[in-house]
């Protein structure tokens, strides 16, 4: 079998709530995605959900690397890819183009011995820990309790995690109305907190601290900038709560400065780094370190499919239990609050054409990227707390 | 699919050699081996030419998939929590190769292809294992060696430094066929202190440019071999003798270590490839141990930071057959699925039901001196150094 082509579509959708985070508290309301599939001479092809910006370094590595290559030789090809990317460096949009290609690669890998993805890599089918992510700062405190109820009630959730960093008051009312919508103080649900890189060190101890006076909290995620790894150190040494952090960086060499100076408690893993290939690698390093390692939230909950080859996985972010893209149909379920992935060959992930064709969009709108805000005004420095203005945008969206 | 069984055979065979090291150095050449077979309900066998106790873990994987081999492992080195991987790390060893070759031969591949390499090859290096050999059987075996590609050799060394000298420069024009500057690497057993490393490997250095010294101190070591390192040229190899990603963790995280030796024995398949990615995090190689007909290339071959290695040829596949090769100074492998390997039953009952009439001297124990002073060789301790009539 052999790599023929490539096929991409960019796709926007609507949220079900207004997600964002300290840099983006008036949220968004849209997303978007690049459906990535890899043909071959067969009737298999590997599918993969890219970042709308990756598409053109896409096209331009299947043509110079995986056409007419062996789709099972996933691991060489990675390597390659990387390599011919030696001295620009893998990094950054090169990394989301390779990452995409590389989930794509083990996709048809499976697929090819009829395995779900779960089964080729070896694993075994034992039940995924698992966490509810709202990205929720933009929502009312009604309607932030409102979906983390849903979480715990409808998919049995017993662990959240809620963005912070703007309003310390605020931060600390919320952590306690998800507690209570996770199934209150009595069960212990799992508290954690992502303030995605708008504190200083001192800041992040200064207000962890307070919120350890209330909460058992179980990581405060990004306190500190992704590549600051005194600040991170001195954060971890400063607090109980553990520190979490790497889903920022893109390739293994980004994590050595964490692992040489013990910079985390937990590394976030994910195959924005690398795709599959260096994900697993970079578990592995933590393993090396006795350091868990957390999995991101990822199109219908494909990270799944790792877990249970990592022995140091520790729980997975969830953001939509149930995929609202439209675009693609997922085999992973969460049940009783655990992640399960399925049977179906490969990574799950089906494309719905026609919703495909629906969504299809020429460019990435305004306001459907992952951060449409930038960073915040503030960050680093002193907090920027939202302005009535940016309120309301969140407010006037009418969904959650 | 399932697993239903197993069976272990052990036996001793005759190598067409004797290999030996400092520890050693008058050699041996009776050397005890074992293969396991794990059955399932299928009918297709897995192989692993180790075994261990692996009756006391049959249990964990009995009437589970095997192709779910890393869960198993999971569950096996759970399994095992409370006392140590101590006395089932072959036996888990063991059986993750099986399970992987069992895995791979379900799907019909090569094990290097079920992994993803683009290619079933490693980057050889040689190594005579030869410290009881002649200088002109040095020279047959890195000549020979040198024929088929391999431009970089190891020799054992330690206990005579104008011996050591004198055999280095006969490894070194005998590769020279291979290339101009070939490799030199050496290797002292943890023979040596710290010390005795950088003064015995500096006088060596004058003439010679080593790629590496391996084991110049104790395996678990960090700050005698990060010491080491520090004060000679050559790259500190080591860690073929630690037995899980815990015990090698503190050589890495405390800088120890310029090259990762990494082997079969180090958990598996499944542990070695973790250990293999954490030394890839801190860009340093690996270079994996020597095996019977080779085996470990399936994993060498996919590694990113694989540098070269080990292939000491002594003759001792005997009942193994396999037809991976060594040339163009790489180890080749093939299409043949999963490891490649199949037991010739009719060898295997002539080892069994003829054994050797001594015991095996292997493997090695530690010679008097190590880490204190060296104790030369005897008169006739090793074939040549025969006393003088």
């Amino acid at each position: 079998m052999k790599v023929t082509g490539v096929e991409t579509a960019l796709y926007a959708y609507e949220l079900d709530r207004c997600m964002g985070d300290a840099n983006s508290p008036s949220g968004r309301v849209r997303g978007s995605g690049c459906v990535v599939e890899l043909l071959t001479d067969e009737e298999l092809t590997g599918v993969a959900v890219a970042t709308g910006g990756a598409m053109s370094l896409i096209k331009q590595l299947v043509e110079g690397v995986l056409i007419g290559s062996d789709p099972r030789s996933v691991q060489g090809l990675f390597q390659r890819m990387n390599d011919v990317h030696f001295k620009g460096g893998h990094d950054g949009i090169v990394n989301d183009a390779i990452a995409a290609l590389d989930v794509a690669l083990w996709d048809l890998k499976a697929k090819i011995y009829g395995e779900p993805l779960w089964k080729i890599l070896g694993g075994d089918q034992r039940p995924i820990h698992c966490y509810a992510s709202g990205i929720e700062l933009p929502m009312s405190d009604d309607r932030m309790f409102e979906w983390y109820s849903r979480m715990h009630k409808d998919y049995g959730f017993r662990g959240g995690k809620l963005k912070v960093g703007l309003e310390q008051d605020a931060d600390m009312r919320r952590i306690g109305l998800m507690q209570d919508a996770l199934g209150g103080p009595e069960v212990q649900p799992m508290l954690l907190i992502d303030a995605n890189e708008y504190w200083s060190p001192k800041q992040a101890i200064r207000k962890v601290r307070e919120m350890e006076e209330l909460f058992d909290l179980t990581w405060v995620e990004e306190p500190a900038r992704r590549w600051d790894f005194r600040g991170l150190r001195r954060v971890k040494d400063g607090v109980k709560t553990a520190v979490c952090a790497g889903e920022n960086l893109d390739i293994l060499g980004d994590f050595l400065a964490y692992f040489h100076h013990d910079s985390v408690d937990v590394i976030q893993a994910s195959y924005g780094m690398g795709g599959i290939t260096c994900a697993l690698q970079i578990a592995d390093a933590a393993y090396g370190h006795d350091l868990p390692v957390t999995l991101g939230g990822s199109p219908g909950m494909i990270h799944a499919h790792l877990a249970s080859i990592m022995p140091n996985f520790m729980t997975m972010e969830v953001v939509d239990p149930e995929p609202k893209d439209g675009v693609f149909t997922t085999d992973v379920r969460i049940v009783d609050g655990w992640a399960y992935p399925g049977d179906r060959p490969g990574n799950g992930l089906q494309i719905d054409y026609d919703a495909l064709e629906r969504q299809r969009v020429e460019f990435v709108p305004a306001g459907a990227g992952p951060s449409p805000l930038g960073r915040r005004e503030g960050a680093g420095l002193y907090e920027v707390t939202p302005s009535m203005e940016e309120r309301a945008v969140a407010e006037d969206t009418g969904l959650l | 699919m399932k697993i239903t069984g197993y069976r272990i055979q052990s036996y001793v065979m005759k190598m067409d050699r004797p290999i030996g090291d400092a520890n050693s150095p008058m050699g041996e050449d009776l050397m005890p081996a074992s293969i396991l077979w794990i059955e399932t309900d299928l009918g297709i066998k897995g192989i692993a030419p180790c075994a261990g106790d692996v009756g006391s873990l049959f249990d964990i994987i009995e009437g589970q998939d095997p192709r779910e081999v890393v869960g198993l492992w999971r569950r096996m080195v759970d399994a095992t929590h409370k006392g140590g991987l101590g006395l089932v790390s072959e036996a888990v060893s063991a059986i993750d190769i099986a399970l992987w070759d069992l895995k791979a031969k379900i799907a019909e591949e090569p094990l290097w292809r079920m992994w993803g390499a683009r290619e079933g090859r490693a980057k050889a290096y040689a190594s005579c294992i030869g410290y009881c050999l002649t200088e002109d059987e040095l020279f047959d075996f890195y000549r020979r060696m040198a024929e088929r590609g391999v431009d970089g050799g190891k020799l054992k060394v330690g206990l005579d430094l104008k011996a050591d000298l004198r055999r280095i420069e006969i490894m070194r024009e005998a590769l020279s066929v291979a290339c101009e500057r070939p490799k030199l690497m050496l290797d002292v057993n943890e023979y040596w202190s710290p010390k005795q490393a950088i003064r015995l490997l500096g006088v060596i250095e004058r003439d010679f440019d080593i790629m590496w010294i391996e084991e110049p101190a104790r395996r678990w070591d960090s700050e005698g071999l990060r010491f080491v390192s520090s004060n000679v040229k050559a790259a500190v190899a080591t860690g073929e003798n630690l037995k899980t990603i815990g015990e090698v963790s503190p050589l890495i995280r405390e800088e120890a270590v310029d090259i990762l030796n990494i082997s079969a024995m180090q958990s598996g398949f499944t542990g070695c490839r973790q250990i293999a990615n954490f030394a890839h995090a801190y860009e340093l190689p690996v270079s994996m141990m020597n095996c019977q007909a080779n085996f470990m290339a399936h994993l060498a071959a996919v590694l990113p930071n694989h540098l070269a290695m080990e292939v000491v040829d002594p003759g001792r596949e005997h009942c193994l057959q396999h037809s991976s090769i060594v040339d163009e100074g790489f180890i080749l492998l093939n299409e043949d699925p999963g490891l490649g390997l199949s037991i010739d039953d009719g060898i295997l009952n002539t080892l069994i039901s003829n054994p050797p009439e001594r015991e095996s001297n292997f493997p090695f124990p530690r010679r008097e001196g190590a880490g204190l002073y060296v104790k030369g060789l005897a008169p006739g301790e090793v074939v040549w150094n025969e006393p003088k009539p």
